[in-house]
């Protein structure tokens, strides 16, 4: 428990900090950032009304405080692009963020999971050396890459599935519920999730391979061969779930990394989730979105480190039953 | 008695950065039903090798290069992987060194218990805890540490967890390396003990591997004594103990404090032993060996047999009472 | 007249370098896929220093065919070996290009990264106490930020050119390096060599750079090989968010390009996959030769 406080108090001072980096990077830059959005034939009369507007015309100490006052409050200001509340048009994609990332992960960690352990098993094999570097290839290739590959092949060659977006254009539906549950959502989802899957797939296959291959020296391992077990129960019930171990923690790591990673995945599936906003808001200088697109995804990012702290206790009884 | 296990000239060699070493040369070994045979040596002498190779599990880069390992008339070495996984554990069952990690550190101690009684016991899980229970009992656990995870338990007791493990399928002959080395002298004696009991009651079979004679002395009715690669020494343990035969022996008699006979100071042997990769001439031990004579640099001594059931490798074996005489005198080991 | 200086130079060399290079020839030759990696380095910087004539067109010279035409998204030929954008440009001229600003972006910011994480490290793990907790308390920050939206917040603030794609890339990678070397540092300051320099009244920064630094030039090497390939992916993912540098011609605008243009939808699988795949082979070459210097500098006894 006293674990539980102290990795939850770090996890709001991490969050205290990004935001106060965050407010600097933004009120520091040499260009004001109000300039961008401001029509050039404003008068000064004009300038300073839109200023005041967004309270830029306060000391900085003072904006900080209002800052942080909002931020705590949930208030991320308005859109300067599109007059709306930012929280609010963040929260509209965030769920397709979300749904993107753990369907991605899910796909990549069992499928990477499963390939480890059977590298492992089968280590110095033919399968083994062909796939090892075939596996680095795929960390080493850029996502979007991987993506234009997908859509040439399964969007634009065999027309398998849509090339962008998340529903057909015009579609109408009752509630959010059932535009995620439809059909059409779930096919544009396909390309993306594969896309990231196979991005994602590598990290995973590696970890397992290499921890497997660690525990397989351990006596335990030997021991159980000596109990005359069947190699097929060594493998799966020793050396692969004592393997799992450390991807548990790095499938919780990989969630937070993965919301701010998916940025590219987004833009090239034109998938409009959290990276897809940023990058729009970004380019159009419109810092109040991009401020709150950031913070959502720096939000994800480290409440997923804490839970996957809790996790690697969870699932470690050495660390659950006393005796760290 | 009937002999239980048989081995002769058991070889088992490891690769080395390309170089063979052979580890175990030529062993032959008997254990006869109901007996616990000492196999004592330095440590690097080759005797845990011996032990992994009688139950077949050796690491990926050693092998076994020849000899026979019979477990009542049946040769293992001669199996198929598969019917020689069939009788492990139920036959031949081991108790490892470091039972730390010799337990699944995910897994309660009720499941490990339950995977070899059922798994490989064939007995419903019901029957399958009722066994576990009875077996906790049997090595001084209390069964309510059934539902524990390894981690919670004291070194002493994982000692004994794994003892009770390796009896849970009725094996005809436990192989038990190094058991009570990592544990400190108290527990030591109090594991010491109900391995001793255990072998009274159940009339077990048993090999216990250490470097520690007085382990032996203890608890085995028979010594085999083990130096570089090669039994050097054997027999029943009051003849090894009273009559040490090979200079080795006596050196490690006099370096071991002896529970019955105390002996005035504790002489060490000097050196080291030989690198396995290159092996010297002659005796193994010569080299050390302050009683050495010229031939024992030229030829390998085979065994003699100096009394019935008590046979050792020397050229100077006929001369062993006065060999014993001098090796008494710290003077002879010291250089 | 290289003929003549050349055994002076390697005469001068000699004393201490045959055994270093012996050794690393001897540890390419038992390590395959350390060798691929450096092989597959070398020709891209071949290609790199000699792309101005290797590459037979301007990369954004707009082509036209014989008749007048405009050179418009051609299948390959001998004349375009990996035919031409929609606009008429020469794609292979433009991949040979490419590989500057990828290798340029890959090693400086390996050098970057390497000098900030060895700064930090010896300052951290020699001098202990406040500047010890205050410098790692900021990796444990700058590791929890979101690495590729933190990028682009900042480029996008300080302003897209390749010097500052690896200044941001260096803010956000120097932790990693520094944590490692500055619990080398911490080991090596317990060694009896330093207790030696120190009883000898050696300064303090004296046996920081000449005691300790000296040491831990691997580990530094080994976490700026591990960036190269993170820069590279960073500066084409920035690139193709139209992030990137706007003068420059990299692997990463061609992408851009193609994707912008419709070529997936045209199938000109010439235009946008050669790119890929020269960033996949320079990003995998860099994972090659750091792996390979990882089991060079701590070698696992036994077989993996």
């Amino acid at each position: 428990m006293a674990y539980f406080g102290r990795r939850f108090l770090h996890m709001l001072i991490v969050l205290w900090a990004i935001a106060t980096i965050l407010f600097l990077l933004f009120r520091l830059m040499p260009t004001d950032p109000s300039i961008a959005h401001l029509d050039p034939t404003f008068t000064e009369e004009q300038r300073q009304l839109v200023r005041a507007q967004f309270g830029l015309d306060r000391p900085l100490f003072e904006q900080y405080l209002i800052y942080m006052k909002n931020l705590a409050e949930g208030e991320f200001g308005l859109s300067f692009r599109q007059r709306q509340p930012v929280m609010g048009l963040v929260l509209a994609v965030l769920p397709n963020t979300l749904l993107l990332t753990s369907s991605a992960l899910i796909v990549a960690y069992l499928f990477g999971a499963l390939l480890g352990a059977s590298l492992a098993w089968r280590r110095g094999s033919l399968f083994e050396k062909i796939s090892v570097p075939l596996v680095l290839a795929t960390r080493a290739a850029p996502e979007f890459w991987l993506g234009m590959i997908v859509l040439a092949i399964f969007a634009f060659g065999l027309n398998w599935f849509p090339s962008g977006g998340a529903n057909v254009a015009g579609a109408r539906y009752a509630s959010e519920w059932e535009r995620i549950f439809s059909l059409d959502y779930l096919r544009h989802l396909v390309l993306p999730v594969l896309t990231l899957a196979i991005y994602l797939q590598g990290l995973p296959a590696l970890l397992m391979r290499s921890n497997m291959l660690e525990i397989m020296r351990e006596e335990f391992v030997t021991m159980a061969r000596m109990k005359g077990l069947s190699e097929r129960r060594i493998m799966l019930r020793h050396a692969a779930r004592n393997a799992l171990l450390p991807l548990v923690t790095a499938f919780a790591l990989g969630f937070g990394q993965s919301v701010g990673g998916n940025v590219v995945i987004e833009n090239v599936f034109s998938w409009p989730g959290l990276g897809r906003l940023l990058v729009d808001a970004v380019a159009n200088s419109d810092y109040p979105l991009a401020q709150g697109a950031f913070l959502v995804i720096a939000f994800v990012l480290v409440v997923m480190n804490f839970i996957a702290d809790l996790m690697y206790g969870l699932l470690d009884p050495r660390v659950v039953h006393g005796e760290h | 008695m009937g002999t239980l296990l048989e081995v002769k000239g058991l070889s088992v060699s490891y690769r080395r950065g390309g170089v063979a070493v052979r580890a175990v040369d030529a062993v032959d070994l008997d254990v006869p039903a109901g007996a616990m045979l000492g196999l004592v040596g330095e440590s690097g002498c080759g005797k845990s090798t011996l032990a992994r190779a009688l139950m077949g599990v050796l690491p990926g880069n050693a092998s076994i290069d020849g000899g026979r390992v019979a477990l009542d008339g049946e040769d293992l070495t001669e199996l198929t992987p598969a019917k020689r996984r069939q009788r492990l554990w139920r036959e031949l069952s081991f108790v490892p060194q470091t039972s730390m990690n010799a337990l699944d550190p995910v897994y309660r101690l009720r499941d490990q218990m339950r995977e070899v009684l059922c798994e490989r016991g064939g007995l419903p899980t019901k029957a399958a805890d009722e066994r576990a229970v009875a077996l906790f009992r049997s090595v001084g656990l209390d069964p309510v540490r059934l539902t524990d995870f390894p981690h919670q338990f004291s070194g002493g007791m994982r000692q004994r967890a794994a003892i009770a493990m390796a009896l849970a399928l009725n094996p005809k002959l436990v192989i038990a390396d190094e058991p009570v080395t990592a544990l400190d002298v108290i527990v030591q004696r109090q594991v010491l003990d109900t391995i001793r009991r255990l072998g009274r009651d159940l009339g077990l079979s048993a090999i216990i591997v250490t470097h520690d004679i007085s382990v032996v002395t203890y608890l085995c009715g028979l010594t085999a004594v083990m130096y570089a690669g090669r039994i050097v020494e054997q027999g029943t343990t009051e003849a090894l103990t009273r009559r040490p035969t090979h200079p080795y022996t006596m050196g490690l008699m006099n370096a071991s404090p002896d529970l019955h006979e105390p002996v005035e100071t504790l002489v060490p042997i000097e050196g080291a032993p030989p690198d396995l990769a290159d092996p010297p001439k002659g005796c193994r031990f010569a080299p050390r060996c302050p009683l050495a004579l010229a031939a024992c640099r030229e030829s390998d001594p085979p065994p003699v047999v100096v009394e019935p059931g008590h046979s050792a490798a020397c050229f100077r074996a006929a001369e062993a009472g006065a060999l014993r005489e001098a090796a008494r005198k710290a003077s002879t080991w010291t250089r | 007249m290289a003929s003549i200086e050349l055994p002076h130079i390697a005469a001068a060399a000699r004393p201490r370098a045959p055994g270093l290079f012996a050794r690393l020839a001897r540890h390419l030759a038992k390590n395959p896929s350390a060798l691929i990696g450096v092989s597959i380095y070398l020709v891209f910087v071949l290609v790199a220093a000699l792309a101005g004539s290797i590459a037979p067109y301007d990369p954004i010279e707009i082509l036209f065919t014989e008749d007048g035409q405009l050179a418009a998204s051609l299948p390959p030929s001998a004349a375009h070996l990996l035919g031409t954008t929609n606009l008429g440009r020469d794609v292979f001229s433009q991949l040979v290009l490419g590989a500057r600003p990828s290798l340029f972006v890959g090693l400086t910011a390996a050098v970057a990264v390497a000098t900030i994480g060895s700064a930090v490290g010896l300052v951290a793990g020699y001098l202990g106490g406040w500047v010890d907790r205050a410098l790692m308390r900021l990796a444990d920050l700058v590791l929890g930020l979101p690495f590729l939206p933190f990028v682009i917040v900042l480029v996008a603030l300080i302003g897209p050119s390749l010097q500052n794609i690896v200044l941001t890339v260096a803010i956000l990678l120097w932790p990693n390096a520094a944590r490692v070397i500055r619990s080398q540092v911490l080991t090596l300051s317990q060694r009896q060599f330093i207790e030696a320099a120190r009883v000898t009244g050696a300064g303090e920064w004296r046996i920081m750079l000449v005691h300790i630094a000296p040491n831990i030039v691997p580990l530094a090497f080994l976490y700026g090989s591990i960036a190269v390939g993170w820069a590279i992916l960073t500066q084409a993912s920035l690139s193709f968010l139209g992030f990137g540098a706007t003068d420059t011609i990299s692997w990463g605008t061609m992408l851009q390009d193609a994707y912008a243009s419709q070529a997936l939808d045209r199938e000109q699988f010439s235009w946008f996959v050669p790119p890929g795949i020269c960033l996949v082979l320079v990003v995998l070459a860099g994972f090659l030769i750091s792996r390979g210097y990882e089991e060079l500098l701590f070698p696992k006894l036994g077989e993996g």
